[in-house]
């Protein structure tokens, strides 16, 4: 290790979230609380039917309505405004709906109850189409077509990769073990409700404000949205209010957003659209269920041989970035343990459900529940205990994965140790209790989606020794704020409480491609401390001046620029800005810096090393389960991670606390029931998301590897928590009663069926 | 949400009077955690909502000592009744009940009439007023009357109550020396929580300490209103109670409930529920009664 921990100031220290005091006096200002002189109220109404063709709409009555400023339909909308990657979505629908979230017309209106009030007036006749549920059946010859100029249901997706050779290792191996998994629905439950304002200005300029993870790609998509409009060369601000939980839900733009651009331009006023919690439910994405197969094999000495993976994912209506999950899925399935042999193929299918698009994970989840429920399983069927299987296959420092993942810092083998030594995997458990392990990679240092995986920041210092900084990264409620202002305040010698973080405002913060892939940390933290290196630089070579020293030898700490050892030699920070400013040509400290990684774009064969490093971690839980009613009860469980180093030990375990829960959530009672594409619980009573009361204690150890391209060491750990959760929870399972759960959630049905099952 | 008035009557009669005036566009309110909630969803559209909590006597948590009866106000709150040592004590089915109501909040808030007048059939608080043989007093236009608390309830959401009624309070009858009573709410998650099926049994044991001559085993969410395994208590009744026989009592409950499949759960699970938990609650009922023996 380069640094020891105590050896910083601010950074490893546990400072509360900065925004910690305006949040809790409701001062924080979230996209509900923004309010502009003249604003509207925008309504959207969704369709009636999962599947069907719109022969007829009426908007006359709602558009006499007094109060009402504009009813839009399909009709009104651009055609060439569309979402989504592949651009197959209109933000209004026309002639044809393939969900119950299609939206088909939009209100505005003085108050939002008269914009209810206009939407039950909009009289639409349909004729109703044969629906396509389940994404298996769809890829049948003969199964109806979600979208009939496409003549499948099947997208074309390029996830189908073959490393090595699978066949000649699968007939090579001593042990194989095959089986099916499945994973549904479930949602992001951000505590805020989704919404945006748009406005134009005189010129036509837009600004939008919205909850976005992606401010500068929301800017690019309705740059496009106001050209399809007409509006060339116009100029769009998109500014980001206080987000109330991200999660991956705000990582594409929607057709509120768009909506709410309409209906501002139409009425040439602010329009705002917030989701009640119903919408939220209904009309915003899930993470994708999945259907796995999965195949894996070992040598007699336990080493994997091949791991053989097929799956079919449900895409729904629309396609948004859930149809590219399977790139961040290749990433377990080529590189969780050293395996050679690998094969993929991921068909995405339309249905006529809701569509899905990122959620934290990105597909990880699902692929970790099946790769590490089969590896307990291969581990029991060649007879070596699940933690030295696991041991034998780990991934090292310096491994080149068969994607060509380059592992550059791996403290998997601390973790696996860490969660055996807390929850003391060899002592006999009792009647219905049992133990459970599995473990996860994610990327670490960015990753590489697009052209760009790049972050600006721009800082400045003002005459005290204060510092704002601009940073493209977002916070989201998980705390790059924070991150920011103690990597600053390292490199500079201050507090984290001198530096101010400006985030989210396009007018004002440079480029970056978005809050995903636990990346914020890593990119935007490199950008922070690469703009307060050139900053320091400066003061450096100021003060040599001052001190008639040679720059190199200038240290800054305590808010002090000095020369170790020489107290003559010593200045505050402050005083020093000052002496550079107001003199005769003086000067002003600031900088910019643009941070891209150098990751790989996975090309055509899909290889590449898509981040600079890669997390690791390894969950442990032990659960007992009620023999006669199938509960599950989780009594301890341990999450640790290699995180490179821990920038701030708080917000880090806040994070892994959060994910855990969130994973459990997934592994035990979290889904989205749908019938007929029709969701049937939207509302927290009835999805059951973990309350406080169910929540478990968790340990949370931390290995730190002080990754060589990190900021300060530090990887990405925003997603991992949730990652092995759920397979962990499974073979605990196993582990008590003897019942493999193969379909999340594991509810107290499933498991009482497979031990009635099982005892016949 | 539509707005409304807000009256505070402080007598019965003028709570009636109230509503009298306003008819049908007037509602009672009690702690409101389920009022409020239809009002905002827009399933209901009252111009006034009548609250009942500024009248006194219907606040009150009382066992009268010479008759061993306990009175409990329609507005006394969960949370009264879980703080409750008394209740703890010679009541604990009440207490079970009651104490994994919705969450603190909820409980601190929601009272048992409203509870019981919501007339869901998962409805937590009315199992183990069923099971203690319960009277609600019911006090309208045209003065009193006593009904048992199991015949309140018509359907979901309804009850017997004629227009204007309010539920004053509920009478538990002395209890029987050698009783005890266990409730159970089984459910996916430990708060917020609807019961997937409640389960509550009550025994009462002759001086044998193992005859039994009486037995309450009342089921939520098993019908569309809560509901008394009658065949299942019969059984009970006479015979010298122990796990075997429990087992016995507990296939026969789950047999004449009418659990059905919903989005929530599956039938087959439910009953599984209910035949397991009759016998933990029951043999939950026989070690009180030995601990207090």
């Amino acid at each position: 290790m380069s640094k020891n921990n105590s050896e910083f100031s601010v950074v490893g220290k546990r400072i509360p979230k900065l925004d910690a005091a305006q949040k809790a006096m409701g001062r924080a200002e979230y996209i509900q609380d923004v309010k502009l002189p003249g604003m509207l109220f925008g309504k959207i109404l969704y369709s009636k039917h999962a599947h069907a063709n719109i022969v007829k709409i009426d908007t006359s009555k709602a558009k006499a309505l007094a109060g009402v400023h504009a009813v839009l339909t399909g009709e009104d909308v651009p055609k060439k405004m569309k979402m989504g990657f592949i651009k197959d979505n209109p933000p209004i629908k026309k002639g044809n709906v393939c969900s119950l979230r299609d939206e088909v017309a939009a209100v505005a209106a003085i108050s939002p109850e008269i914009a209810k009030k206009a939407l039950d007036l909009i009289e639409i006749e349909y004729e109703e189409l044969e629906g396509i549920f389940d994404p298996e059946k769809a890829m049948e010859k003969d199964s109806p077509l979600v979208h009939e100029h496409l003549k499948s249901n099947v997208l074309k997706m390029p996830w189908n990769i073959h490393y090595g050779d699978v066949e000649k290792a699968e007939k090579e191996s001593a042990f194989v073990v095959e089986d099916r998994f499945t994973t549904t629905w479930v949602t992001h439950c951000c505590m805020g409700t989704s919404g945006a304002v748009a406005l134009f200005d005189a010129s036509e300029n837009l600004t939008i404000y919205t909850n976005t993870q992606i401010p500068s790609l929301a800017h690019k998509d309705f740059l496009e949205a106001l050209k399809a409009m007409g509006l060339e060369n116009k100029r769009v601000r998109v500014i980001k209010p206080v987000i109330g939980g991200g999660f991956g839900s705000k990582l594409d733009t929607y057709a509120y957003e768009h909506i709410a651009i309409l209906l501002a331009y139409k009425c040439r006023k602010p329009v705002k659209i917030v989701f009640d919690r119903v919408e939220e439910f209904k009309a915003t994405s899930t993470r994708q269920p999945t259907v796995t197969y999965i195949k894996q094999g070992c040598d007699k000495n336990g080493k994997l041989t091949f791991r053989d993976m097929r799956m079919v994912l449900d895409n729904g209506g629309h396609t948004s970035w859930g149809a590219t999950t399977p790139s961040v899925m290749l990433m377990p399935i080529s590189s969780l343990y050293r395996v050679e042999n690998v094969k993929y193929n991921a068909k995405c299918v339309y249905t006529n459900n809701t569509y899905s698009q990122a959620m934290r994970g990105y597909g990880n989840p699902q692929a970790t529940f099946a790769i590490e429920s089969s590896m307990d399983m291969l581990a029991e069927k060649a007879g070596i205990d699940r933690i030295e299987f696991r041991k034998i296959n780990k991934n090292q420092s310096g491994d080149e994965t068969p994607q060509g993942l380059k592992i550059t810092s791996c403290g998997l083998e601390e973790c696996i140790d860490a969660v055996k030594e807390e929850l003391k995997f060899d002592g006999k458990n009792e009647k219905g209790i049992g133990t459970g392990i599995a473990s996860l990679i994610h990327v670490g240092g960015g990753a590489r989606i697009y052209g760009s995986d790049g972050c600006g920041a721009i800082l400045k210092m003002d005459d005290y020794g204060k510092v704002d900084i601009f940073t493209g990264g977002t916070d989201m409620g998980q705390g790059l704020d924070n991150i920011t202002a103690q990597i600053v305040a390292e490199e500079l010698g201050l507090l984290a409480e001198d530096i101010n973080v400006v985030h989210s405002d396009t007018d004002i913060c440079p480029w970056d491609v978005g809050a995903h892939a636990s990346r914020s940390t890593f990119v935007a933290g490199n950008a922070a401390l690469g703009a307060a290196k050139k900053v320091k630089k400066k003061i450096q070579v100021f003060a040599s001046k001052l001190f008639d020293v040679p720059a190199q030898e200038i240290e800054l700490k305590d808010k002090l620029v000095f020369v170790p050892g020489d107290r003559e030699k010593s200045m505050l920070i402050g005083k020093l800005l000052r002496k550079a400013h107001f003199r005769p040509g003086g000067t002003m400290l600031m900088a910019e810096h643009f941070y891209d990684p150098d990751n790989e774009n996975m090309g055509k064969e899909l290889k590449g090393n898509m981040s600079m490093t890669y997390s690791f971690g390894a969950h442990g839980a032990k659960v007992k389960v009620d023999e006669e009613t199938g509960k599950v009860e989780v009594l301890e469980y341990v999450a640790a991670h290699d995180v490179g180093r821990a920038i701030n030990p708080l917000l880090l375990e806040g994070q892994v606390y959060g994910g855990v829960i969130m994973g459990l959530g997934y592994a035990l009672t979290e889904e989205v029931t749908v019938k007929d594409g029709e969701i049937m619980n939207a509302n927290f009573r009835d999805y059951k998301l973990f309350t406080a009361k169910d929540a478990v204690k968790i340990k949370a150890p931390v290995i730190e590897t002080d990754d060589k391209d990190g900021p300060f060491g530090a990887k990405g750990i925003g997603e991992p928590g949730c990652v092995p959760t759920a397979p962990a929870i499974a073979n605990a399972i196993y582990d008590a009663v003897g019942v493999r759960i193969k379909d999340l959630p594991i509810t107290p049905e499933k498991v009482l069926a497979a031990l009635k099952d099982k005892n016949g | 949400m539509k707005a409304f008035k807000y009256l505070s009557p402080t007598t019965v009669e003028e709570a009636i009077a109230f509503h009298s005036r306003h008819s049908e566009t007037a509602k009672y309110i009690g702690g409101g955690t389920d009022v409020i909630v239809k009002v905002k969803e827009g399933w209901m559209e009252p111009d006034y909502l009548i609250s009942l909590k500024k009248i006194g006597d219907m606040s009150e948590l009382h066992k009268n000592d010479a008759t061993g009866e306990l009175s409990i106000g329609a507005m006394v709150t969960h949370a009264t009744l879980e703080k409750s040592l008394m209740i703890r004590n010679e009541y604990p089915i009440i207490h079970d009940a009651v104490s994994n109501i919705g969450s603190l909040q909820v409980r601190n808030v929601g009272t048992i009439g409203g509870n019981l007048i919501n007339a869901v059939p998962s409805a937590d608080g009315a199992i183990p007023l069923i099971a203690l043989d319960g009277m609600a007093l019911l006090h309208g236009p045209d003065g009193e009357r006593s009904v048992e608390v199991k015949d309140l309830f018509i359907a979901p959401y309804k009850t017997i109550l004629k227009p204007r009624e309010i539920l004053k309070k509920i009478t538990i009858p002395p209890q029987a020396p050698h009783t005890g009573s266990a409730y159970i709410k089984f459910g996916r998650r430990a708060a917020m929580e609807l019961p997937l099926i409640g389960i509550g049994v009550l025994l009462t044991l002759d001086d044998d300490l193992q005859t039994c001559p009486r037995a309450r085993i009342c089921l939520g969410v098993a019908a569309p209103t809560p509901m008394r395994a009658f065949d299942a208590e019969n059984f009970l009744v006479g015979k010298k109670i122990d796990e075997n026989i429990l087992i016995e009592a507990g296939k026969i409950a789950a047999d004449e409930s009418k659990v059905r499949d919903s989005v929530r759960g599956k039938a087959w699970h439910r009953k599984e529920m209910i035949l397991v938990h009759v016998r933990r609650m029951g043999l939950k009922c026989l070690n009180m009664i030995k601990d207090n023996n």
